[in-house]
């Protein structure tokens, strides 16, 4: 069928041309009646075209959306860190009164809390709580001993030696796990796509200077595609935790 | 000056240090990148997020762009459509339990072609112009696939030329009409499907 003219014209003739014809970019007259003609004759290339014609008008639709008023300030915020000097938006609208409130209270919290408030952060400090209240009750401080404490200088000096070696005890043992984990992602990242890693989790500025990338393109993949990840299906589940960006803390408002 | 010079000089002013340069490069393409990921992830939290992922990796590289070799926009174009390929491989096993949204997806397409011919979508005119019809094309443009869909995004939504469009994505040009040929077509299929279910 690929062969097959109808009307002077073969379907993937036909094909080339189709998006030019919907898209206004003009036939040549003769080029032009044979399209029509193949159009109105060709069971495949004749819904084919009343499909496109038909989604394109659909996209038409479609209308610019509004960017979210804070958007600037908060990619502002994530790279050059300099703060807007416009209190007006683009389209010469002022900033309803609660999104610069709120703009003036990330600009004051934002590097400490959007920090805090990423979950993984949270899980962290939360482990930190652990691990020293763990230590403390490993080396035999409870708050009821408190009163009973011995205070006698060489009575202090020999708690004090006996906690340090529990506690140190009781630290190589974790920074034994946290070596053991570190490897572990090692492992993962090296098996993991290359570039999703380091990408987001770098801190943004001033890094500038250390690229290297010369070419004028942003990126040196050429074969990036959506259907790689169908050859390494199980890569994709070892990514790592999702990107999380500084300022992505208005999920968490 | 015209637009690319005087966006050159943006970006020269900006790599040597220039705060409100940089800046008035957000205020210029921040629109129209958050455009593209919004019509592209389906969601504006995403958008948000991916916009702001394309003006970071910008910031970082942006001593590599070469007004030599292209337009600004296609360089921000490119990277914007790398990002989204990142985000659509990291967010690939999420979607796959999420089969219950209200339009088929393509697999589930068993009905002949001359089923599909018969019945043709709606006429989209005036009729169709409501916020329900572009809350359905907006669903079923996530329903493409990645290819199709950043193809018509592009094209018919951000009104890029073929050949820009072929330099983002880094194929042929006779690939990209046929993308968009494809991504169309499928997308009136896949709505005149949804039709036929709530009519
Ligand atoms: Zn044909």
């Amino acid at each position: 069928m690929p062969e097959e003219m109808k009307h002077g014209m073969a379907c993937a003739e036909f094909d080339a041309l189709l998006s030019d014809a919907l898209d206004g970019g003009g036939l040549s007259s003769d080029r032009q009646e044979k399209f029509e003609a193949h159009r109105r004759v060709c069971t495949v290339c004749g819904p084919m075209f009343a499909e496109a014609q038909a989604g394109q008008q659909f996209l038409q639709t479609l209308e610019e959306v509004e960017p979210p008023a804070y958007l600037v300030h908060n990619i502002l915020a994530a790279t050059s860190g300099v703060e807007s000097r416009r209190t007006v938006s683009a389209d010469g609208r002022t900033a309803p009164l609660v999104e610069r409130a709120r703009e003036w209270w990330d600009s004051f919290f934002s590097p400490v809390t959007s920090f805090v408030r990423q979950p993984r952060f949270v899980m962290s400090f939360g482990m930190i709580f652990f691990s020293f209240s763990l230590a403390l009750s490993i080396a035999g401080v409870k708050p009821a001993d408190v009163a009973k404490v011995d205070l006698r200088p060489a009575a202090l000096r020999h708690a004090y030696n006996d906690a340090q070696i529990k506690v140190v005890k009781f630290y190589d043992n974790i920074r034994f796990v946290y070596e053991i984990e570190s490897k572990v992602r090692e492992l993962k990242r090296a098996n993991a796509p290359a570039e999703t890693a380091p990408a987001y989790q770098q801190d943004v500025p001033k890094e500038r200077k250390n690229n290297n990338d010369t070419s004028g393109q942003p990126d040196q993949r050429q074969d990036r595609n959506y259907s790689q990840e169908y050859n390494q299906p199980m890569l994709a589940a070892l990514n790592g935790p999702p990107a999380v960006t500084r300022t992505t803390n208005r999920r968490l408002i | 000056m015209d637009d690319a010079q005087v966006v050159g000089l943006l970006v020269r002013r900006c790599i040597s240090g220039d705060a409100a340069a940089w800046e008035e490069i957000v205020q210029r393409y921040h629109r129209r990148i958050y455009n593209v990921c919004y019509r592209f992830a389906g969601d504006a939290e995403n958008a948000q997020d991916l916009t702001q992922e394309v003006f970071i990796k910008m910031y970082r590289t942006l001593n590599t762009y070469d007004s030599g070799k292209g337009a600004f926009m296609t360089w921000v174009t490119t990277i914007t459509r790398n990002l989204l390929v990142d985000h659509f491989r990291k967010t690939k096993s999420d979607r796959v339990t999420d089969s219950l949204d209200s339009i088929p997806s393509e697999h589930e397409d068993a009905q002949p072609l001359s089923e599909r011919i018969a019945d043709r979508a709606p006429p989209p005119d005036a009729s169709v112009q409501s916020r329900e019809t572009r809350e359905m094309v907006h669903l079923a443009l996530q329903k493409l696939s990645p290819e199709l869909r950043e193809a018509v995004i592009l094209r018919d939504l951000q009104d890029m030329d073929y050949r820009e469009i072929a330099t983002a994505l880094r194929v042929p040009e006779g690939t990209v009409k046929s993308r968009i040929n494809r991504g169309r077509a499928e997308l009136a299929r896949l709505l005149q499907r949804t039709y036929r279910q709530v009519i």
